[in-house]
């Protein structure tokens, strides 16, 4: 099914918003986690752990499900399709790694943050920070960011096969 | 296919063994978990910090 310009312009608009939205959130928490590495401060390293908990459950992931959701609109909805280029197909899977990861650390991240939270928590000043996922996420986020502006040439097998019957279709 | 597709799946496959060897070598302990003090479990979450959660 092929949107409308009305709702396709609706769409784009919201899924720039939530991937844009989504790469800043994400720096933000670089910069919660930084300061929990640098940080000798308990009181900073356990204020910087909630906020990378409230960030992440409350700004990251809504905003991945929405870049998600949008995006496989966009693709569904549009003559790009989801199948037919590879750079709609690598960044639909990169998306999903991002999503699935995002969601496995967000898990440990609340499990430290209730560390955090506790208010005998001894072992504050070893929390430290994890700047792995997030940076790892930050570059991945920025390579499909690159896939959607760039939109390198290339059909996939499928895109190739769906292009010959559209062909053979129109033949007289 | 693409030579850019090509390229780009030589280098992912690049990085992705290059994280498997660290991990292998480093023990597979990794991001926030290894700082708490149950060992390091993904999800775990420490006896201390699961008392203070029940009332």
């Amino acid at each position: 099914m092929i949107m409308t310009p009305g709702l396709r312009k609706l769409a784009l608009t919201v899924h720039l918003a939530a991937s844009a939205g989504w790469i800043g959130a994400v720096i933000a928490y670089l910069a919660l986690n930084v300061s929990a590495i640098v940080s000798q401060d308990v009181q900073t390293v356990r204020a910087a752990w909630i906020g990378m908990e409230l960030t992440g459950w409350y700004a990251i992931v809504p905003l991945a499900f929405g870049s998600l959701l949008t995006g496989l609109l966009m693709s569904l909805g549009t003559q790009w399709g989801l199948f037919r280029h590879y750079w709609v197909f690598i960044t639909l899977g990169l998306t999903l790694f991002c999503t699935v990861i995002l969601l496995a650390h967000m898990r440990t991240a609340s499990a430290v943050a209730s560390m955090a939270r506790d208010p005998d928590g001894a072992q504050l000043g070893h929390l430290g920070g994890d700047l792995l996922h997030p940076g790892v996420g930050l570059a991945v986020l920025l390579v499909i960011m690159s896939l959607n502006v760039y939109k390198q040439r290339g059909l996939t097998p499928c895109g190739w096969r769906e292009l010959y019957e559209a062909r053979q279709l129109t033949k007289p | 296919m693409p030579r850019w597709v090509k390229v780009s799946g030589i280098v992912t496959l690049v990085l992705v063994l290059l994280v498997v060897i660290v991990m292998l070598v480093t023990g597979g302990n990794h991001g926030p978990s290894r700082h708490m003090p149950s060992g390091g479990g993904d999800t775990q979450i420490s006896p201390l910090v699961q008392g203070a959660r029940i009332p």
